[in-house]
C-alpha cells in the first residue's frame, strides 16, 4: 500500500467517553455498545485521501483510566495529530479538559494537531455539554472542534480527517520538518526530532512496484488486510 | 595518593590491611573528600577492587557510589567509574552469557554464546547470583536511583552512557518486572531508551539493542511504546545495513528484539502488518542456491527470520489478523520465496525444516497460498510436486525426526480447511483416477501405513486423517480404495487392512513401537468412521473386527497398551453412536448388549477415559503442531485430541442408556422432534405474523397517507366553504342594497376567489342571473326615475308629489296625490260648472238687464278657455291613470324579482348548510381514523408481545432502523474489499 504521508495520532481523554468506539468506527465501522476498557495502549490504522494523496493514519487509542496515564503520556512525543475526547452527557468528562490538555501539551511536540472532540452526540436528551461550550474551549486553546457519535458514525470520518487536512496544511506550509532523504545527516538530535513529529513521508516509487500496485485498497476502509 | 599506592602496590610487604578494610577506607574518602580529584581517584580504586572483592564493594559502598552519582554529576570521569563499579558488582558475568530463547521450540544450534556451565561451578555461580539480586535489590530500594541512572542516560558523554546502559541492562536481568514498573511510570523513561538505537557510536547501538531487549521482555506495554517509537523501521534498517541473514550477532539482537516485540502482542503485530512491514522480511529469504555460506551465524539468523514469520501467522493469533498476514505474505512474495528455499538444494536440515514449518503456518485455512503450494514442483527431472517431495521425506526414516515431523504438519495445514487440497489427495487413491506412473501422494501415504517403520505408519495414518478430517464425501471416497495384496489372493479394502494389521500386527516384524503404530492406524479408523454411517457399516460388515475391539478391550493388558484399549473402545463407541441399525447383527442395540456382556459397562467407560487421561493428550490438545521431544512420544495428533473431546461424553452417554432409556430417549427424540415441529410451526406463525405485520404497517401507511389527503380535502372545502360564505354575505349585502334601491353595483365578481368548483360556478351563474336581475331592476328604476320626473314636469301643480323614487309606497302616495288632485281638479270642474250655470242664469237675466251684450261674449271666451282646459286636464288625467296602471305593474314585478332574490337565499343557506354537515362529516369521518389507527397501534404493540412471549426477539422499529443501516455499511464494506 503506498502512501505518501504517514501520520500518528493518539486518541485522549477520561476513560468511557468513546475513544475506542471512535476508532474502531473509523477503521472497521462498527460500534461497540460495552465498555471494553483499555489496557494500556490498542493500535489501529487506516488509509485516507487528502488532495488526492494517500495518507496513512496510524492511531493509537490510549486507556483513559488513571492508573494507565503514566505509560499513555510516553506517546505524546511521536504524534503528529490527538484527538482529545471528552462526553457531552458528562461534564465531569469537559472539565477534565484542562489536566488533558495541560498533559498533552507538556509532553508532545509542539506541533502536535488537537483536535476536541464532543462524543456520544446521539445522546441528546442526556447532554451536559452544550455544544456552544465546546466551542468556546476550543476557540481558547486554538484546537479543532466537533461534536462526534461513535453510534451512529455522525462526524467520525471528519474528525480523523479534518486533523489530517490540518497536519497537511501544516506540511505544506514547512511547519514540520520531515525531510526523509537528510536523515542520514543530521545529527542526534534532529533525527530524534524528525522521529517525533509522527509524520513519515511515504515510500517513493518512481516506477510503481510490480507486485503490491494493484492499488485499488488505497480507498479501502477499515483495518483490514495489509 | 600515597595511601592509595600502598593499598594497591604494597600487597607484598608488611601486614595487610583486610579488604574490608580498605573499601571501608576508600568509602570514607569517597564520603568526605571535599577535593574532586580525590574522590574520583577513591572511586578507580574501588572500581578496581570490585571484582575481587565485590561483595564487599557492594555491601560497603553502594550508598557512596549512588551519592557520587547524584552529587558529582558534572564530572563524567568520576560518574563513568562510579557506573563501572555498580556494573561489575551488580552484573553476574557469568550469568549474562546464558538467557534467551528458553521457549523456542527446537533448541538453537549452539552459537558462541551458550556455554554450559559445569557441574562443579554450580554452587559457586549460585552465590554470585544470589549476589547479584541483593545489590540489584538494594539499588532499586528506591526507585528514584532507576530515574537518576535513566537521566545519566541522557548524557552523551561515552563514558556515561556506555557504562549507565550496561548497569541498566544487568539490573534488568536481575529484577526485570520491578524495574520494568518503574520506567514505565518515569516519564518517557522508555522513549529515552529507544533513543539509544540512534546512538552515532555502534557500540552503544548495540549495547543499546541488548538493554532493549532486555527491557522489553514480558511486558506488553513496553514493547507497545518501544515499537510507536519507530523501533520497527529502525531494527529493520539496522538488519538491511548489516547485511541481512549473513550479518553478524548484531542482526540477531536485533531479530530477538523484534521477537520480543511481536511475540503474543496483537497490538504490535497489527502495527507490524499495518507498516507494511511483511514485505520488507521478503529480501531476508533471498538466500542464494550456492552452498558456500551457511554459517553458524547465518543460520542463527535465519531461524530468527523464519520465527519471526511464524509469529505473524501463528494459529494461536486471531484468525482474522492470522489471514491478512498470510495474505499479504502471499501478495508480496515472501511465501513463494520461502518455497524457493524449501526446494532449494544444500539448505542446512535445520533452517529446512523451520522452513517447512514455517510455510506451513503461512498456509494454513488459507485457500489461495494453499493453492500455490499445491502448484509448487521441485526443480528435479522430471519436476515432481513439492507436497510429493516432502512426503517422500515424511516416510522416509533416514530423515531426521524434527524433519519428519515438519513435513507432516505442512500436509496437515496443507488440508486445513482445504476440501479442494483433501479431494486431491484421495483422488490419487481412487481407481478411476490413480496414474501408475508417477509416485503420488496417496501412494506414499499407503506405503507409509503399510511400511516396517513404526513412524512411517504414525505420520501417514494420521496424514490421511487430515485429509478425510469433516469431509463426508472423501470419507466415502476413501471407502473404494481396493489394495492388492499378494499375487493371487483377492484385493482387500483400505479400511480392512488397516484392521488387519490392527489384529496382526505382531506377525510383522516392526522397527519402531509397536504400540505407536496401532495408535496411528486407531486415530485414522475413528477418524474416519465418525459421522459417516455407511463407513461403519463397512467397518462392521467384517465379522472379525467386534470380536477383536472387544477382546482388546476386555483384556487386562500392560500400562503402555492401555492407551490401546482406549482407541479401542472410542472406537466401538463410534460405531455404536454413528450406527444407522441397517446391519441386524450389529445394530446398536446388539452392540451395547455386546459391551455389558463381554466388557461391562462401567469397564468400558472407564478404559474410554484412559485416552483423556494419558500424559501426553493434553500436551497435544495445546497447539497444531506435532512437536515431540522424542520419536516415542508422537501417539497423538492435534485435530483427533478435538474429535475425542468432541466423542468421549456422547458416546459415554450413548452406552450407558439402557434400552428401556433408548426407548425413553426415542420418545423424547420424538417429542423434541415435536418440539421441533411445534416450533417450526410457531416460525411459520411467527413468519406470518411477520408478513401480516408487514401488511399492518404497509396499511396504517397508507391509511396515513389516505388521513392526509383527507384532511388536505376538508382544509380545502374548509376555504371553499369560507369563500362561499363571503360570497353569501357579500350578495346578502348586495340584495340589502338592491332592496334599499341603492344602484352601486361595484365588482362583487373580484370577490371571487379562483376556487373552481361546481358549486362555485354555480354560484357564479346564480350571481349573474342576479347579476342580470339586478341591473334590470336598474334599468326598470331609471325608466320610472324618468317617468316620474316627466309626471313632475307635466303637472308642475303636483310638485309636491313623489320626487321621481322609485319606491313603491311613494308610488301609492304619488297615485293618491294624483287622485286627489283628480279629485279635487274634479270638484274644481264642478264648481266651476256651476258657476257657469249660475252665470247663464244671470246672463239670461241680464239680457233685460243692462249690458247684457259685453257680458255674454266675455264669458264665452272665459267658456271656452276653461273647457279646453278642462280637455287638458282630462286628457293629463288619462295619462296618469295609465302610468299609475304602469307602475302598479313594475311594483308587481319588482315584488316577484324580490321573491325569487330571496328563494336564491335560501337555496345559499341551504348550500352552507350542507357544506356544513359535510365539514361535520369530515371531521367526523377523520375522528374515526384515528381512532383506527391507535387501534391499530394498539394492534401491532401486541402482535409484538405474542411474538416475544413466543421467544422471537422482536426489535424496536429504531433498532430495526440501525440495524438495516449496518447491514447496508457492511454489504459497502464487502464491496470496497
Ligand atoms: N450512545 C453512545 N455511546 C457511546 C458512544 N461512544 C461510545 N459509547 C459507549 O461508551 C462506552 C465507552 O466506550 P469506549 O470507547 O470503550 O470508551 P474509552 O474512551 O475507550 O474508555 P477507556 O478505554 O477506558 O479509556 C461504551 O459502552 C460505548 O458503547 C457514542 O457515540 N454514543
Ligand atoms: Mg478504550
Amino acid at each position: 500500500m503506498a502512501y505518501a504521508y504517514l501520520f500518528k495520532y493518539i486518541i485522549i481523554g477520561d476513560t468511557g467517553v468513546g475513544k475506542s468506539c471512535l476508532l474502531l468506527q473509523f477503521t472497521d465501522k462498527r460500534f461497540q455498545p460495552v465498555h471494553d476498557l483499555t489496557i494500556g495502549v490498542e493500535f489501529g490504522a487506516r488509509m485516507i485521501t487528502i488532495d488526492g494523496k494517500q495518507i496513512k493514519l496510524q492511531i493509537w487509542d490510549t486507556a483513559g483510566q488513571e492508573s494507565f496515564r503514566s505509560i499513555t503520556r510516553s506517546y505524546y512525543r511521536g504524534a503528529a495529530g490527538a484527538l482529545l475526547v471528552y462526553d457531552i452527557t458528562r461534564r465531569d468528562t469537559f472539565n477534565h479538559l484542562t489536566t488533558w490538555l495541560e498533559d498533552a501539551r507538556q509532553h508532545s511536540n509542539s506541533n502536535m494537531v488537537i483536535m476536541l472532540i464532543g462524543n456520544k452526540s446521539d445522546l441528546e436528551s442526556r447532554r451536559e455539554v452544550k455544544k456552544e461550550e465546546g466551542e468556546a474551549f476550543a476557540r481558547e486553546h486554538g484546537l479543532i472542534f466537533m461534536e462526534t457519535s461513535a453510534k451512529t458514525a455522525s462526524n467520525v470520518e471528519e474528525a480523523f480527517i479534518n486533523t489530517a487536512k490540518e497536519i497537511y496544511e501544516k506540511i505544506q506550509e514547512g511547519v514540520f520538518d520531515i525531510n526523509n532523504e537528510t536523515e542520514e545527516k543530521i545529527s542526534d538530535q534532529l533525527e530524534l526530532n524528525r522521529q517525533a513529529n509522527g509524520i513519515k513521508i511515504g515510500p517513493q516509487h518512481p516506477t510503481t512496484n510490480s507486485t503490491l500496485s494493484s492499488n485499488q485498497g488505497g480507498h479501502q476502509a477499515g483495518g483490514g488486510c495489509c | 595518593m600515597n595511601f592509595f599506592r600502598g593499598v594497591i602496590s604494597g600487597q607484598a610487604a608488611g601486614p595487610q590491611p583486610s579488604g574490608a578494610e580498605t573499601i571501608q577506607k576508600l568509602c570514607d574518602r569517597v564520603a568526605s573528600s571535599t577535593l574532586l580529584e580525590d574522590r574520583r581517584d577513591a572511586v578507580r580504586a574501588l572500581k578496581s577492587l570490585s571484582k575481587k572483592y565485590r561483595m564487599e564493594v557492594g555491601t560497603q559502598a553502594m550508598d557512596h557510589l549512588i551519592n557520587i552519582l547524584q552529587t558529582d554529576r558534572s564530572d563524567s570521569e568520576i560518574l563513568g567509574y562510579a557506573l563501572d563499579t555498580l556494573y561489575n558488582v551488580i552484573c553476574n558475568d557469568e550469568e549474562e552469557e546464558q538467557d534467551e530463547s528458553e521457549d523456542a521450540v527446537a533448541p538453537l544450534p549452539v552459537s558462541g554464546k551458550h556455554k554450559n556451565v559445569s557441574v562443579p561451578d554450580e554452587n559457586a555461580q549460585k552465590q554470585a547470583d544470589d549476589l547479584s539480586l541483593q545489590f540489584t535489590d538494594t539499588f532499586i530500594q528506591d526507585p528514584e536511583h532507576v530515574t537518576l541512572l535513566l537521566t545519566l542516560l541522557e548524557e552523551f558523554d561515552f563514558h556515561v552512557r556506555w557504562p549507565g546502559v550496561k548497569l541498566l541492562t544487568a539490573l534488568l536481568k536481575n529484577q526485570g518486572p520491578q524495574i520494568q514498573g518503574i520506567i514505565l511510570v518515569s516519564p518517557m523513561g522508555v522513549s529515552r531508551l529507544m533513543d539509544l538505537l540512534a546512538d552515532s557510536r555502534e557500540v552503544i547501538r548495540n549495547d543499546g539493542l541488548l538493554l532493549l531487549q532486555q527491557l522489553t521482555k514480558g511486558n506488553a506495554a513496553i514493547q507497545k511504546i518501544v515499537a510507536f517509537e519507530n523501533a520497527f523501521e529502525r531494527l529493520l534498517d539496522i538488519i538491511t545495513e548489516e547485511g541481512s541473514s549473513d550479518g553478524g550477532i548484531v542482526v540477531e539482537d536485533c531479530l530477538l528484539l523484534l521477537l520480543n516485540l511481536l511475540k503474543n502482542n496483537s497490538s504490535n503485530q497489527n502495527f507490524f502488518k499495518e507498516g507494511s512491514y511483511i514485505q520488507r522480511m521478503k529480501p531476508w529469504f533471498e538466500v542464494g542456491d550456492d552452498n558456500s555460506g551457511w554459517s553458524a551465524q547465518k543460520v542463527t539468523n535465519l531461524h530468527l527470520m523464519l520465527q519471526l514469520v511464524r509469529v505473524m501467522v501463528s494459529p494461536v493469533n486471531s484468525p482474522g489478523a492470522t489471514a491478512s498476514c498470510q495474505k499479504s505474505m502471499f501478495q508480496c512474495g515472501l511465501l513463494q520465496q520461502l518455497c524457493t528455499i524449501l526446494m532449494a538444494t544444500g539448505v542446512p536440515a535445520d533452517i529446512l525444516t523451520e522452513t517447512i514449518n514455517t510455510v506451513s503456518e503461512v498456509i494454513r485455512g488459507s485457500q489461495v497460498n494453499q493453492d500455490y503450494f499445491a502448484s509448487v514442483n521441485a526443480p528435479s527431472n522430471p519436476p515432481r510436486p513439492a507436497i510429493v517431495v516432502l512426503l517422500m521425506s515424511m516416510v522416509n526414516e533416514r530423515q531426521p525426526f524434527v524433519l519428519r515431523c515438519a513435513v507432516l504438519y505442512c500436509f496437515q495445514c496443507f488440508l486445513y480447511k482445504n476440501q479442494k487440497g483433501q479431494g486431491e489427495i484421495v483422488a490419487t487413491l481412487l481407481p478411476s483416477t490413480i496414474d501408475a506412473n508417477s509416485i503420488s501422494a496417496g501412494q506414499l501415504l499407503c506405503g507409509g501405513l503399510f511400511s516396517a517403520d513404526s513412524l512411517s505408519n504414525w505420520c501417514a495414518a494420521v496424514a490421511l486423517a487430515h485429509a478425510l478430517q469433516d469431509n463426508l464425501t472423501q470419507k466415502e471416497q476413501l471407502l473404494r480404495v481396493q489394495l492388492a495384496t499378494s499375487l493371487g489372493k483377492p484385493p482387500v479394502s483400505l479400511l480392512q487392512q488397516c484392521t488387519n494389521i490392527l489384529s496382526q500386527g505382531d506377525k510383522i516384524v516392526r522397527r519402531g513401537s509397536k504400540v505407536q503404530t496401532r495408535v496411528g492406524l486407531l486415530m485414522l479408523l475413528c477418524t474416519w468412521i465418525s459421522n459417516c454411517p455407511i463407513a461403519v457399516t463397512h467397518f462392521l460388515h467384517n465379522q472379525e473386527n467386534v470380536p477383536f475391539l472387544t477382546a482388546q478391550i476386555s483384556e487386562n493388558l500392560g500400562e503402555d497398551e492401555r492407551l490401546v484399549q482406549g482407541l479401542c473402545a472410542l472406537l466401538l463407541g463410534i460405531c455404536i453412536y454413528y450406527n444407522d441399525n441397517s446391519l441386524e447383527n450389529y445394530t446398536k442395540e446388539k452392540l451395547k448388549q455386546l459391551i455389558e456382556k463381554r466388557i461391562g459397562k462401567e469397564n468400558f467407560v472407564e478404559k474410554l477415559g484412559f485416552i483423556t487421561k494419558h500424559e501426553l493428550y493434553s500436551r497435544a490438545a495445546q497447539k497444531p503442531q506435532p512437536v515431540f521431544p522424542s520419536p516415542e512420544q508422537m501417539l497423538f495428533d492435534h485435530e483427533f485430541t478435538k474429535l475425542v473431546k468432541e466423542l468421549e461424553g456422547v458416546i459415554t452417554k450413548a452406552v450407558h442408556k439402557s434400552s428401556e432409556e433408548e426407548k425413553k430417549e426415542e420418545e423424547v427424540k420424538k417429542t423434541l422432534e415435536q418440539h421441533d415441529n411445534i416450533v417450526t410451526q410457531y416460525k411459520e406463525l411467527i413468519r406470518e405474523q411477520d408478513a401480516q405485520l408487514q401488511e399492518l404497517k404497509e396499511q396504517v401507511a397508507s391509511m396515513t397517507s389516505q388521513n392526509e389527503q383527507l384532511q388536505a380535502t376538508i382544509t380545502q372545502q374548509q376555504s371553499q366553504i369560507q369563500q362561499h360564505k363571503d360570497q353569501y354575505n357579500i350578495l346578502k349585502l348586495k340584495l340589502a342594497k338592491e332592496n334599499q334601491g341603492q344602484s352601486n353595483s361595484q365588482g362583487d365578481g373580484s370577490q371571487v376567489n379562483g376556487l373552481q368548483t361546481e358549486e362555485l360556478t354555480q354560484l357564479r351563474e346564480e350571481v349573474e342571473e342576479l347579476r342580470k336581475q339586478h341591473s334590470l331592476l336598474q334599468t326598470q328604476l331609471s325608466d320610472k326615475d324618468a317617468l316620474i320626473s316627466s309626471l313632475k314636469s307635466g303637472a308642475a301643480q303636483t310638485a309636491e308629489g313623489p320626487a321621481g323614487g322609485s319606491d313603491n309606497t311613494e308610488l301609492l302616495q304619488e297615485l293618491e296625490a294624483l287622485r286627489s288632485q283628480v279629485q279635487s281638479q274634479s270638484t274644481e270642474i264642478g264648481q266651476l260648472k256651476m258657476e257657469r250655470q249660475d252665470l247663464l242664469r244671470r246672463a239670461e237675466a241680464g239680457s233685460s238687464d243692462t249690458l247684457p251684450s259685453s257680458d255674454s261674449s266675455l264669458d264665452a271666451a272665459k267658456m271656452a278657455e276653461l273647457e279646453s282646459r278642462l280637455g287638458a286636464q282630462t286628457s293629463e288625467m288619462e295619462r296618469l291613470k295609465a302610468e299609475v296602471k304602469n307602475l302598479s305593474e313594475s311594483r308587481a314585478e319588482l315584488e316577484k324579482q324580490l321573491d325569487s332574490t330571496t328563494s336564491t337565499v335560501a337555496i345559499l343557506q341551504t348550500e352552507k348548510e350542507k357544506l356544513q354537515t359535510d365539514v361535520q362529516e369530515s371531521k367526523k369521518e377523520q375522528d374515526d381514523l384515528l381512532m383506527l389507527l391507535a387501534d391499530q397501534d394498539q394492534k401491532i404493540t401486541s402482535l409484538k408481545k405474542r411474538l416475544k412471549d413466543l421467544g422471537e426477539t422482536v426489535e424496536d422499529e429504531d433498532d430495526l432502523d440501525t440495524r438495516d443501516q449496518t447491514d447496508d455499511d457492511d454489504e459497502e464494506d464487502e464491496d470496497e474489499d
